[in-house]
Formats: structure tokens, sequence, C-alpha cells
């Protein structure tokens, strides 16, 4: 059983079929220039979890995500009268999310609160979640909150950069030339990172794999 | 050894664990708040003013931006442009200092060929005030023999004890300088 849509699920990749999706978008953004304010409202329901979805990883923190998820929005319909189209709105709002996110996390670099989201029921019965449990003969409950600290644990020992990527990727299901392109680095820069990380990752979460 | 396909597809690995993570979702609770804070935030910002400052680089980086542009290229064509394009009259004596100099590199000895020439410059403009038809030797030296059978326009003579040099000598040299100056040096 699926678990979630990612973005890749929900819209098209950037570089593959994105003109659909993009001229909607950006329609939508014309009307809110033009003065329709209450047109902004679509943008937000059509991103808002996915942005969420994004900080949240970044910052394992749900209330941090939530501010930073409001203030991402805020940026954007305060800028949204000189944003010209050169890039999507899908690429634009996701850049003004991870800008903002790394910004918060270089002030919160000496502290760190961890505040987790309620994980999906769906996750119990997914077929990794199976195997796991017939892996480690865990208790369901006790594996699920145990695993989801150590994720989130693992997550957070990575590098920003390093955590962004592997968020994207792997998290948010988004190409590596969509990535390349929301963080303004190259695809190799992107796959380098990302092989880095999940050896990193690997390794903190070696009681879990194979 | 290889893994079987079985046990591979069997193995989890960290994508896997990572996909996890797209469980944890906000309850709808949350996003209904979520709508009616960003709502309230929203109307903030619409109401709320820019600090000057803000809007004074919001001006600037716009229009105000795009003018300056317009009037700094203009200023620039107007000082280095234009007098690039305006016909110059250099004095000569400026256009002389300006010239490149070049040094001329003569060899040893021929400062001396052009201190000759200049004195042969000098002597066009002097009238030729000479004629020798004869040369004459003091009378007291009885032993000259001497056979005027060349002719040249003048003979430099320096005179000396006649009894050091013989009139072979004398004709040998005058006959080699017969084209032109002939110095009898004793």
């Amino acid at each position: 059983m699926a678990i979630t849509g990612t973005v890749s699920d929900t819209f098209a990749h950037a570089e593959e079929a994105p003109v659909s999706e993009r001229d909607l978008d950006w329609s939508v953004v014309q009307r809110v220039q033009a003065g329709n304010v209450g047109a902004f409202d679509q943008l937000v329901q059509k991103y808002r979890e996915h942005i969420f979805s994004v900080i949240y990883n970044m910052t394992s923190n749900r209330e941090d995500a939530s501010d930073l998820t409001q203030e991402t929005f805020i940026k954007a319909f305060q800028a949204i009268a000189r944003f010209k189209g050169k890039s999507s709105f899908f690429t634009w709002i996701y850049r003004i999310a991870i800008n903002s996110t790394m910004t918060f996390l270089k002030k919160r670099s000496r502290r760190r609160y961890i505040s987790y989201e309620n994980i999906n029921e769906e996750v119990s019965s997914s077929e990794i979640f199976e195997r796991l449990t017939s892996k480690n003969r865990s208790e369901k409950g006790a594996l699920i909150q145990e695993l989801q600290e150590k994720l989130n644990d693992s997550l957070q020992k990575l590098s920003p950069k390093h955590r962004t990527v592997v968020v994207l990727h792997e998290i948010e299901g988004l190409s590596h030339g969509q990535i390349a392109e929301i963080t303004k680095t190259s695809v190799g820069t992107v796959r380098s990172r990302l092989h880095y990380a999940k050896q990193q990752l690997q390794s903190y979460l070696k009681d879990y794999v194979g | 050894m290889a893994k079987l396909p079985e046990a591979r597809e069997a193995e989890i690995n960290v994508g896997d664990l990572l996909r996890l993570k797209r469980s944890e979702r906000p309850s709808d609770q949350f996003w209904n708040e979520f709508d009616r804070e960003l709502h309230q935030r929203m109307l903030q910002a619409l109401v709320q003013k820019d600090p000057w400052y803000l809007q004074v680089l919001r001006g600037f980086s716009g229009r105000m931006l795009q003018s300056t542009a317009v009037v700094a290229a203009a200023v620039i064509a107007m000082v280095v442009v234009w007098p690039a394009l305006q016909p110059t009259i250099v004095p000569v004596a400026v256009a002389v200092a300006q010239a490149p100099s070049v040094e001329v590199v003569s060899a040893p000895g021929e400062a001396g060929l052009a201190e000759l020439w200049l004195a042969e410059v000098a002597d066009l403009t002097a009238v030729a005030d000479y004629h020798t038809d004869v040369i004459s030797v003091d009378e007291a030296s009885s032993d000259v023999k001497f056979v005027r059978d060349f002719g040249m326009e003048s003979v430099q003579l320096a005179s000396y004890d006649a009894s050091t040099y013989s009139t072979d000598s004398a004709q040998a040299r005058v006959s080699f300088a017969s084209a032109g100056v002939a110095s009898l040096v004793y």
C-alpha cells in the first residue's frame, strides 16, 4: 500500500511535462498580480502540505515547520508582484522555503528541539513496516516510535545541504534536475550530495537496513 | 556470494526507511488552524508598510535603477566617448616631444666619420681661397728634387726638416691620394 503521494505524483516533473501545471500556476499568479488577492489561496492549498513536509523533515519540529511554512507563503505573497515567471512557481516557492529554513537552521544551530508529527496509521500496515517488524521481532507501536526517533535523529546529523537533498529526493520524490534548479546547483552536485548523505544514513540506520 | 533476488527484495534500504517519513502528516485540525493563522498574517502583511529603507531599496531596484543606469551611461558617453571623437590639434613641439624616440646606435669610429661629413658640408659653403700650382720647399733644402707629375686640387704639406724625407716617398703618397685631398705627412 502506498503511504502517501509525492510531489512528483501530484505535479509533473519540471523537465518532463510541467507545462500545464506551470501554466496553471502562472495564470493564478497573474490573477494575484492583477489584484485578486484571494486567488493566492489556491496556491496555498496546492503547495502547503509539500512545503510543510520539506520544512518539517529539515527541522524535525512541527511548530517550527508550521511557522516557517506560513513565513514562506507570506514572503511569496509579498514578492509575487515581482515574480516574472522565469522559473515555475513550484520552483520559486520551494526555493523560498529552503532558503528560509536554511536561515532558520543557522540561527538555531546551538539548540535543537525535537517535536514529531503524528505518523499516519497507514504506515503500520505498509509492506516495509511488516518486514521491519518481523526482522526486529518488536511490537509494532514501540517500533514505530523507535524508528521515527531514529530517522529524525539521523537526518539531523546530516549537514543542512545534505539533508535538503535527501528530503527533496527520498521523501518528496523530486528529480535531480528539479533539486538542482531549486538549490541553484548542478545535477552532479545533487547526485554527489545524495550519494554521500545516503552513505551516512546507512551507517546511522544500520540496525534497520539490510 | 551474491544474494538471491528474493533476498535482495526482502532487504530494507535507506530509501525504504526514509519513505516511511511521508506518513508523518499533520491532521485536518492542524491545517484549519494553519489557514486561519496564515490569513491573519497575510492581512497584516497587506496593511503593514515596509520600513522606509526597504521601500527605498525596492524603488531603487526597480525604475530608479533603470533611470540611473541610463543617466550613468549618458555621463560616461559625455566624459569618455565624446572627447575621443573630437579632432585634436597638437602643437608641433608637443608632437615631436610625444613622438617615439629613435635611438641611433653608432658603431665605433662612426662618430669620426660624422664629424668629417659635417666638416665637408661646412666646406661646401666655404669659398676656395687657395690654389696651389707649385709646391715650394725651403730653399735651404738642397737635396729636394720634387717633380710635379700629378694633378690635384690641393696639397697639404707639413713642412719639416727636409733631410728626413725622400722625394720618392712623397711622390708615392701624393699619387695614392690623387683623386682628392692629398696629405703628406712627414
